[in-house]
């Protein structure tokens, strides 16, 4: 029995052992990191020294652990992808990736992963590459504290930053993305973590999150991205503590949820978008703790989604809270704080003792002539308005919020 | 009679239906809101009267097709997006279509379109060729 223990502590000691490390420098033996990886085998590590590195596409298909020290860059010379990896277990860690080549057939990335397991993309910098960190049929692997900056002009001449399809156990935490398509782009990707990142000024979305379910982000800042935030065709996802913010534009939405089920988006601050939440086809969805403060819209509520439930929601300085194109109304609205009540509470149980109405009649005829915005704040729209306050005809009758909160919620004081 | 030719002109052209080009970047999906972007894809529905809608992805208007109580008489132009030539638009009739997974399109149709047959993407992509018919049959019901 002593000897078999002893034999294989000594066959692991001798892997250990085997595990080379490789350094690839200007003026050192090896000169460039295909050099390295051709000579490597499973295991082993390599450091590459700085400098400006040109060595077009390189493939990776060993478990490798690559490493920059100070920061050395990879080129792509506006003509190549430059790391292709197929392998499991490979760390990339301290790189600088610049240039990478555009086309529009090809996806060409900075770094592509293709039908991986155990990668770890960390610490690395992007600048002016097509798609920034790509992953296809890829499982548990982690991307890291990544800065990724693209002009982000022509939108035909970029791609996204971190780009998703089709993969499983993905953590992406504490990015910093700007300028790009899509700042994160999720398809068909499961059971996945979005923390901590920081999407601001992408062409297009700042997250975009399409048919994949059972994954959660929270902590995320989404910053004046052409059109927000965009989460469709999925059951189960968990959406907190994100902020979006001055999502400005005709066709821009702070978080533009469509075709949503089973979901959860609690203690989000929404902040200066023209529409802070598009609803439509969305189902058996709570809605709580939010903050939405001077947006175009709070909420838009398309007759479409039933079943949800907002509750204790604090509404400030919005423009209108929340809007419709229906009358039938199948979902909840309670105990919210609403800016606009004008209520009393004669019971000092600090909930209002008439219900309030979130949806303004003028906010119903702008949905069905969206010209009309031009007479809002006129004094006719002020008395018509008025007179829709005291006998409804055109706003839902059932829309409203029955016990509305007299105060607004503190939920830092609440959630930490 | 100058003016009136000059009010004729106009209402002429006020008639016409006529397609209009996507306008990547700018232009939303009619049936799924999204922002067009992928240059290689899109479609796009033009009524008798005129009225334009876009599409990022042949689903869309497929799903646009089932969601609506227009009949398809209606429309003057079924037109899509020729994938080996951004952003044109070419008759969906008489288009061929390649459908395979290795088809990155926008909302997952996972379809392509063409104006001329392309055999060489055929055999790449190991693609099923569609016609447009086929295409109705299979996302249309």
């Amino acid at each position: 029995m002593k000897i078999i223990v002893f034999c294989s502590v000594l066959v692991f000691t001798l892997a250990y052992a085997e595990a080379r490390t490789y350094r690839v420098s200007k003026q050192g033996k090896i000169t460039t990191l295909k050099e390295a990886v051709a000579l490597s085998d499973h295991g082993d590590t390599i450091i590459i020294e700085p400098g400006i590195y040109k060595e077009g596409n390189v493939i990776i298909e060993k478990s490798l652990t690559i490493l920059g020290n100070g920061l050395p860059t990879m080129d792509g010379e506006h003509k190549y992808e430059i790391f292709t990896i197929h392998a499991t277990n490979v760390t990339v860690s301290g790189i600088r990736f610049i240039d990478t080549g555009v086309a529009n057939i090809n996806d060409l990335a900075a770094i592509k992963i293709l039908d991986s397991k155990g990668i770890k993309i960390q610490h690395n910098k992007f600048e002016n590459t097509f798609f920034g960190i790509y992953l296809a049929n890829t499982t548990s692997s982690l991307i890291e504290k990544n800065t990724l900056y693209s002009h982000g002009i022509a939108e035909n001449q970029i791609g996204n930053g971190i780009h998703l399809w089709k993969c499983e156990n993905i953590t992406i935490n504490k990015n910093n993305i700007k300028g790009h398509r899509d700042g994160i782009y999720f398809e068909f990707v499961t059971n996945s973590l979005i923390t901590n990142n920081h999407s601001e000024g992408n062409v297009r979305y700042g997250l975009h999150f399409m048919f994949s379910h059972n994954d959660e982000y929270y902590n995320n800042t989404f910053l004046r991205n052409g059109a927000g935030v965009a989460v469709m065709y999925t059951k189960n996802v968990k959406m907190i503590g994100n902020t979006f913010d001055e999502n400005w534009g005709s066709s821009a939405y702070g978080l533009l949820l469509k075709d949503i089920r089973d979901s959860e988006v609690t203690n989000n601050t929404f902040f200066k978008n023209t529409i802070g939440i598009h609803l439509e086809g969305v189902s058996r969805t709570n809605f709580t703790e939010n903050t939405f403060t001077e947006n175009g819209y709070a909420v838009r509520l398309q007759a479409s989604s039933d079943d949800n439930v907002f509750n204790r929601n604090n509404f400030s300085a919005n423009t209108f809270d929340m809007a419709t194109n229906g009358s039938l109304v199948l979902n909840q609205i309670n105990g919210n704080y609403w800016d606009k009540y004008q209520g009393y509470d004669l019971n000092k149980d600090g909930i209002g003792d008439v219900p309030f109405r979130p949806v303004n009649m003028y906010a119903m005829i702008v949905e069905r002539i969206p010209a009309a915005i031009l007479l809002w704040r006129s004094f006719f729209v002020l008395l018509i308005d008025r007179a829709e306050k005291a006998i409804p005809v055109v706003t839902p009758e059932d829309l409203k919020d029955s016990s509305p909160s007299m105060k607004p919620y503190d939920f830092a004081a609440t959630s930490k | 009679m100058k003016p009136f030719v000059f009010a004729l002109f106009l209402f002429l052209i006020g008639c016409a239906a006529e397609p209009e080009p996507l306008a990547y970047g700018k232009d939303q999906c009619h049936a799924c809101k999204m922002t067009l972007m992928d240059r290689k894809f899109g479609a796009e529905l033009v009524t008798k009267k005129g009225k334009v809608y876009k599409f990022d992805d042949i689903n869309c208007l497929f799903n646009f097709y089932k969601g609506t109580d227009v009949s398809k008489e209606d429309y003057q132009h079924t037109l899509v997006i020729d994938f080996s030539q951004p952003e044109k638009l070419i008759d969906a009739q008489k288009a061929y279509f390649l459908k395979s997974s290795e088809v990155m399109s926008p909302m997952a149709s996972g379809v392509a379109a063409f104006e001329f047959q392309n055999s060489e993407l055929t055999t790449n992509w190991q693609a099923t060729p569609l016609t447009w018919q086929e295409l109705e049959k299979q996302f249309g019901e």
